[in-house]
């Protein structure tokens, strides 16, 4: 029986990819060891927005334990039930709130009670997936499996960079077990949309964003409209700032999005184009999910039910080649992948798991 | 011929035919002519119409995915019955009626084909809990057998139950013991009430079949027949727990354990195979499972073996015999035996050659073919180890070559190129396989046929020359020995090369080059007989490479590259280049050698990972889009693109999705692909007919939608999804070669593998039993945690007693069984409230520590499953799974009692409540009560004593009031879980888990503990006298009335209506008096019908007064005699008992 104990410890190194390993190990209640957290480096151990996240994952679980070595450099995480409900969590302002909310969006449909969660600190930034992009296309992906009523995620104040000081409300339902998906067929894009926002200072600003990001796009279709979403007073945070958020939506629904905040000096007109040429960028690679959410999609269809899902996807990013590798050690879940050669894009398929709400109670 | 007129049939013109005639054509009428039959008033109607729907209604089930595959695994008839009622013997009838064979003993799962698309597997339960609980899980058809002769035993309620909590099979019943009724009437009422009892409990109208009598040590061939055909036409439902989990029935179990690791620890852990057909779901290959009764094992090796027990190739009309195939290694079928860890055959005496001694009696002659027999028995060597000794001289003077020397050679190559070797080594056996079926009907006399044959009944694949050489080696040893039966000991004989197989295979590449090269090097010296061998590697090494250039998931699931370098490459390059590079193999090779080095290094590769999903999209190169090439490139990727250049591109478009089915797109675009080289023309006409198409597809859907789509309700809807899906998944991985299917979709059911599990307890193959099933359960990623449970349990109305708090259970949940501690509670709105005991009639709730399982899983319980042979109900209790967590809310009611000390106006100081200050802190603000009823609070703790404080009430207290607190303790199940380890044991019946205390104490003759605060002593009460209130007249006088006693004092003077005279009116005063005329008379008529009255009694007294005296005397006398009588008689006794005493002395 020792052997069999110490054989259900998975065991990773490493600080990247930490996120996703805790949240799988939550989702399928493995005993995870992650160890030489920068162990070489000149701070060695956790920085506080890991430990932070670790915190607001211990508040979103019930009995997980996490043991943290002395210097930093190695976790023991022993998952316990997600259980929700109403948390509220300051995510400081070294990690945008996407750094903590993005995989927190797999966790919720799965808790006890329906996610209610407050977060605070920088909504936009150039690290982390910005709020707008979570609201308009990961949190469709959802939809996709079947979670539809009650998701929600409101700006209620926005932060940029440094300081922060903005706000989001991220509301999820909760489900029994997700629905298979099949998406292979991309569509073409009919309309684009986007929300150009600017905290403290000239509302001018954003619709210089929107007119650049215009000049690039307007070749290809008349369907564009973006949104200015200037931030006023006490909702605007703590620094000035403003951020470009351009989403392209196809003929089949498939989202294709980009988004970049300003840095220290530059003009709206740098962001302008380079976001909608990245929109361009991502739109060349096809697929029918864009490569912010990748993994997302990956991830729930290994826990739908034991049916076959299936995607097509343009250009595997690294980050997803490392998510089908956690997936394949903890869920023991392997995609079958194909080159489609027509069209240069992949197509993955898998079966489910079969994964249902284990602490969803029934009356 | 003849002409002569026959004689008309004429109809009956009454009685029950004629009847029953008008009726039928009644109904014909009806159906032909509904119109005349229409019903007249509406009501009537509208009552027909509503109880047509409630039928269609009631048809209605919630639509289910049923995932068995289009070859299904054999179905599992559990034949079911209390003891002594003929549960062997109906298997054995039904094995014979399907396959002909007589079996002499019924132990372990027994597989016949039962029809074109049917296999069965019959398992007999046997009346232990374990048992009954285990087949229940995996039953998919249940004959029930009840002895009619003596009715329903307990066994068989209780099976029901274990039934109705893990998922409802078919049940068939089946009486038997019919033949024990004398009297028809009898036998017919016996069977009416049994049957509608055995309604009752499964259905109205469940089948229940009748076995009249015993033939031959059979049942009739002919309700046999009957019952095989119920059987084969059975439909099943999917179960919902076994739709979503897999699982096997294992029908052969061997222990590949190394026989000298054995003798050195006899106790060591076992490495065990099982075999069985995959059921349920897919099974994943390093899955965890759940063997009940032998605890969770992880899987350690799972291979797909050739079917034992197939179905016919083709369709065929009728099943031949030749197909009517039974497998049951483990119950002595057709002379094979499977036993533990060997095959026996049993062989019929004549064949065998007996040891010297007995060799000369030799009864009978033998034929020439016998004697052959008998002397290939002499051999001492085996036929491998004479092809080893033949020689070959190719030239006349030149040294004979030997095969052995040939062999090593071989071995020297199979070293090498592990993987080439294995193909040819199925392929060698694939022949040998084939040749055997060949032959096989002629000649069983060939011994070394025999034993090949044994081989490929155990049928594995990864077997080296060496280890064939140890077999024939052991089965020569085996030969010697001359016994009837023998033992052929399995070519499983374990390395660990199970899961070095698949390290093999990952990084053969590397090994195949030195092996190519090492090939290339021998060309030259080889001669022409030998050429095409290296021709054949360097086919293998084109084919495997070219396999792997489209191997997209190995390049990603092997760890060989980082995901950064995958994804910045381009990918068609990266499969083009996949063979590893010479340094880079190196660096794997010196990964394995030097491990701190290699991690050094990757340390500081990922050294500055961002852990973003935003991160790995490079900014860098977005230049390329100031171009208006590049920006035109994906023109097309709009709806503003011309639709012709997306068709040449090869795109797959189309703006609905309808005209494409979701999923073939992949094959369309390959079509497309095809038609490139085209013309133009047809190309363009081909778009107009599109467009065409589109638009009347537009049109069409504008102007007649309500006539072409059919109406669909949500039930078909469903089912059409569900069946959509299904279809989808078969499809997908139709067409993929068997080893990424089992990569990505696992091992399907249906399928007959071999599961090798490593750590099995010593007991499981020590104490094995086949007549107890053996389930692999395979377990989901979360049900091998364990938390607290909350379940809805309700005590079996059975069940004699109601269930205690804290007195441990034994669930059978999920694959498991196992014991634990429930807490039992009841949630009152607010709180969930510990119960001590479970309510009489009432669900409740009950909390215990266990493994998770998914909500709404169903459970039962049993106090105990060994056979304490108690005529009592075993199951305890029934419910389902509610709620899973890492913590417990339950309380009890705790109350805290003190007494006053001190008593200000509102305020008291309350002592011996709590012990210190701190105490009181922690409650302070609490509400707190007087038995009285007066509400106060907790305020301060008192400096001076310890635990005393300052409380505040509504009003004032007495010194005699008692003050209490009341509140919540929260309860928390003990972590105890113990999970039923029945099979590891000598004897299966006798498991035992914790004892409750009771029985402890029992057992080890401790008296209970008595606690003499807790004995019930005589309370004496006094009658507390309250002394009347006195309020001085002084204080009365200031008083407000409303505060005023308002105690009257007794009164001096006559009120009014005392005081008055009354005089009557002159009418008034007449109708008085004759009032009172009337009333003098009637009293005086009373009186003198009084006086009459007792006159009459008295005269009847005194009349009976002489009878009485009469009688009196009479029986004065009759006493006086009678008495004279008895003392006369007793007299005479006296005088005769003391005659005789004296004589007796004398």
């Amino acid at each position: 029986m020792s052997g069999s104990q110490s054989s259900k410890v998975l065991k990773f190194s490493g600080h990247g990819y930490l996120r996703q390993r805790l949240i799988l190990a939550t989702l399928s209640g493995r005993i995870i060891k992650i160890n030489k957290i920068r162990s070489e480096d000149n701070d060695p151990g956790l920085k506080d927005f890991e430990a932070s996240f670790l915190r607001l994952l211990e508040k979103v679980t019930n009995g997980s334990t996490i043991e943290i070595n002395y210097t930093g450099t190695s976790i023991l995480y022993k998952p316990g039930v997600i259980t929700g409900g109403k948390i509220y969590h300051e995510c400081g302002t070294s990690r945008g709130i996407g750094y903590f909310l993005e995989p927190l969006v797999a966790l919720a449909p799965f808790s006890k009670q329906p996610f209610d969660l407050t977060l605070t600190g920088i909504t936009n930034d150039n690290t982390d997936i910005s709020m707008d992009s979570m609201r308009t296309v990961t949190l469709l992906q959802l939809k996709k499996f079947g979670i539809e009523e009650g998701l929600e995620l409101k700006i209620s104040k926005r932060g940029s960079a440094p300081l922060g000081g903005g706000e989001v409300n991220f509301k999820c339902p909760i489900i029994r077990s997700l629905k298979p998906m099949q998406f292979t067929d991309e569509g073409r894009i009919k309309r684009i949309r986007g929300i150009a926002s600017c905290t403290r200072v000239s509302p001018q600003n954003a619709n210089r964003l929107v007119d650049s990001a215009r000049s690039v796009l307007n070749r290809y279709i008349p369907d564009i409209y973006i949104y200015t979403d200037v931030y006023k007073g006490e909702e605007s945070g703590k620094s000035p700032g403003f951020a470009l958020n351009l989403v392209a939506e196809s003929t089949t629904g498939v989202l294709y999005c980009s988004e970049q905040a300003a840095l220290s000096g530059e003009t709206p007109e740098d962001i302008g184009s380079r976001t909608a040429k990245l929109l361009l960028n991502e739109i060349s690679k096809g697929g029918c999910v864009d490569s912010l959410n990748q993994w997302l999609i990956l991830l729930l269809m290994v826990l739908g039910p034991e049916d076959v899902s299936k995607i097509r996807i343009g250009k595997l990013t690294a980050f997803t080649i490392q998510y089908l590798r956690d997936i394949k050690d903890i869920f023991d879940v392997t995609f079958k992948i194909k080159l489609d050669t027509t069209n240069n894009s992949l197509l993955l398929a898998c079966v489910g798991v079969g994964y249902i709400n284990y602490s969803k109670k029934t009356t | 011929m003849d002409n002569k007129e026959h004689k008309s049939h004429r109809p009956r013109q009454a009685g029950s035919k004629k009847d029953k005639k008008t009726k039928k054509q009644k109904k014909t009428e009806e159906k032909n002519n509904p119109k005349a039959f229409a019903p007249l008033s509406g009501r009537k109607a509208e009552k027909l119409a509503r109880r047509k729907q409630e039928l269609v209604q009631k048809k209605l089930h919630v639509p289910l995915v049923d995932r068995t595959p289009l070859e299904p695994p054999p179905v599992v008839v559990a034949v079911v019955g209390p003891p002594q009622t003929g549960k062997t013997t109906l298997i054995k009838s039904l094995v014979k009626r399907y396959t002909k064979h007589n079996i002499t003993e019924v132990k372990g799962p027994i597989t016949v084909v039962s029809g074109k698309k049917r296999r069965l597997t019959f398992i007999e339960c046997t009346n232990d809990m374990n048992c009954m609980i285990d087949v229940a899980k995996i039953a998919d058809l249940v004959l029930l057998l009840i002895d009619a002769s003596f009715g329903f035993e307990m066994e068989t309620f209780e099976f029901l139950n274990i039934l109705q909590v893990h998922g409802f099979p078919k049940i068939i019943g089946v009486l038997t013991h019919l033949d024990k009724f004398k009297k028809i009437k009898t036998l017919k009422t016996t069977k009416k009430r049994l049957k509608h009892r055995f309604w009752t409990e499964i259905y109205q109208g469940a089948k229940l079949f009748y076995l009249s009598g015993i033939i031959n040590g059979r049942y009739p061939d002919k309700e046999i027949q009957n019952l095989s055909r119920f059987i084969s036409v059975m439909k099943f439902r999917p179960l919902i727990w076994r739709n979503t989990h897999p699982y096997l029935v294992a029908d052969r179990v061997e222990d590949l354990t190394d026989p000298e690791e054995v003798r050195q620890n006899p106790l060591c852990d076992r490495i065990v195979t099982l075999y069985g057909y995959l059921r349920g779901t897919n099974m994943k290959a390093n899955m965890k499972v759940h063997i009940p009764g032998a605890g969770d094992q992880y899987l350690s090796d799972i291979s797909i073996l050739p079917d034992p027990c197939p179905l016919p190739d083709k369709v065929r009309r009728r099943l031949s015999e030749k197909h009517k195939v039974i497998y049951a290694p483990m119950s002595n079928v057709g002379g094979i035996m499977y036993d533990k860890d060997a095959v026996y055959i049993d062989v019929p005496g004549s064949f065998i050659k007996r040891s010297d001694h007995t060799n000369d009696v030799e009864e009978y002659e033998q034929g020439p073919g016998e004697k052959m027999v008998m002397n290939l028995q002499d051999v001492p060597d085996t036929l491998a180890a004479k092809l080893e000794e033949s020689k070959l001289s190719i030239f006349a003077n030149s040294v004979p070559m030997k095969a052995s020397d040939l062999a090593e050679e071989n071995n020297y190559d199979n070293s090498g190129g592990k993987r080439d070797t294995d193909e040819e080594d199925d392929d060698s056996e694939e022949e040998e396989f084939d040749s055997d079926d060949n032959d096989n009907s002629e000649s069983e006399d060939d011994k070394e046929d025999e034993e090949e044959e044994e081989e490929d009944d155990e049928e594995e694949d990864n077997d080296n020359d060496e280890e064939e050489e140890n077999n024939y080696e052991e089965e020569k040893i085996i030969k010697e020995k001359s016994s009837s039966r023998r033992a052929a000991i399995s070519k499983f004989d374990v390395k660990d090369d199970t899961n070095e197989e698949e390290i093999i295979y990952a990084e053969s590449d590397s090994d195949m080059d030195d092996i190519v090269g090492q090939d290339d090097e021998d060309d030259s010296d080889l001669d022409g007989a030998l050429r095409w061998k290296s021709n054949l590697t360097g086919k293998a090494k084109e084919i495997f490479f070219a396999n792997r250039r489209i191997n997209i998931m190995e390049l990603i699931y092997s760890n060989e590259k980082s995901p950064e370098e995958i994804a910045s490459g381009d990918l068609s390059d990266l499969l083009k280049v996949s063979t590893v590079p010479e340094d880079k193999k190196d660096n794997v090779e010196e990964e394995d050698n030097e491990e701190f080095f290699k991690i050094a290094k990757k340390d500081i590769e990922s050294m500055n990972v961002i852990d973003s999903t935003k991160s790995y999209l490079d900014i860098s190169n977005l230049d390329k889009w100031d171009d208006d090439d590049t920006l035109e490139s994906i023109r097309n990727r709009f709806i503003t693109g011309s639709l012709e250049d997306d068709i040449s591109a090869g795109e797959n478009d189309s703006s609905d999705s309808e005209i494409r089915g979701d999923f073939e797109d992949l094959e369309t675009g390959e079509i497309v692909i095809g038609e490139v080289d085209k013309s133009k023309e047809e190309l363009e006409q081909k778009a107009l007919a599109q467009k065409r198409a589109l638009l009347k597809k537009k049109f069409d859907a504008e102007y007649d939608e309500k006539d072409s789509t059919p109406k669909v309700d949500f039930y078909d809807e469903v089912k059409e999804e569900i069946s959509k899906q299904l279809q989808l998944n078969r499809e997908e991985f139709e067409d993929d070669d068997p080893h990424t299917r089992a990569m990505v979709e696992g091992f399907r059911p249906g399928t007959y593998v071999r599961i090798l599990l490593r750590e099995m307890p010593c007991e499981f193959v020590k104490y094995f039993d086949p007549t107890y099933p053996i389930i692999v359960g395979g377990l989901l990623t979360t049900e091998e945690n364990l938390g607290f449970i909350q379940v809805r349990i309700k005590r079996h109305r059975w069940h004699k007693r109601i269930l205690k708090t804290k007195d441990p259970l034994i669930f059978s949940l999920g694959w498991r069984r196992f014991q634990s501690i429930p807490i039992y509670s009841l949630n009152d709105g607010t709180r969930n409230r510990m119960l001590k005991y479970t309510p009489e009639h009432m669900h409740c709730l009950a909390t215990f520590y266990g493994p998770i399982y998914p909500p709404n899983t169903g459970f039962c319980a049993v106090q105990s499953v060994s056979n304490d042979s108690t005529a009592a109900f075993r199951i305890s209790a029934t419910g389902i799974v509610l709620d899973n967590n890492h913590s417990v809310e339950i309380v009890k009611k705790l109350k805290l009692t003190g007494v006053p000390y001190k008593i200000f106006k509102n305020t008291a100081f309350i002592k011996n409540m709590f012990t210190s200050a701190l105490e009181v802190a922690k409650f302070e603000g609490a509400a707190i009560r007087t038995v009285s009823g007066i509400r106060g609070q907790v305020k301060k703790p008192l400096s001076k004593s310890e635990g005393h404080f300052r409380a505040t009430f509504e009003d004032k207290v007495l010194m005699s009031d008692i003050v209490f607190l009341r509140a919540w303790y929260p309860i928390k199940p003990k972590k105890f879980y113990n999970p039923v380890t029945s099979l590891l044991l000598s004897s299966k019946k006798e498991w035992q888990g914790m004892r409750l205390t009771g029985q402890i104490r029992r057992e080890l003759d401790i008296e209970t503990p008595k606690n003499p605060d807790s004995r019930y002593k005589k309370i004496d009460r006094q009658n507390r006298r309250f002394n009347p209130l006195h309020i001085p007249l002084s204080l009365q006088a200031n008083l407000p009335f409303a505060s005023k006693p308002k105690l009257p004092k007794k009164r001096t003077n006559q009120l009014y209506t005392q005081k008055r005279a009354v005089v009557l009116e002159p009418k008034e005063k007449k109708m008085y008096t004759l009032m009172q005329q009337i009333h003098t008379l009637k009293k005086e008529k009373d009186r003198k019908r009084k006086e009459k009255q007792t006159k009459k009694h008295l005269e009847y007294a005194k009349k009976m007064a002489k009878q009485e005296a009469v009688l009196a005397e009479k029986d004065k006398k009759e006493r006086k005699e009678y008495f004279r009588k008895q003392g006369l008689s007793q007299k005479r006794k006296i005088t005769s008992e003391g005659t005789s005493k004296r004589s007796k002395t004398r």
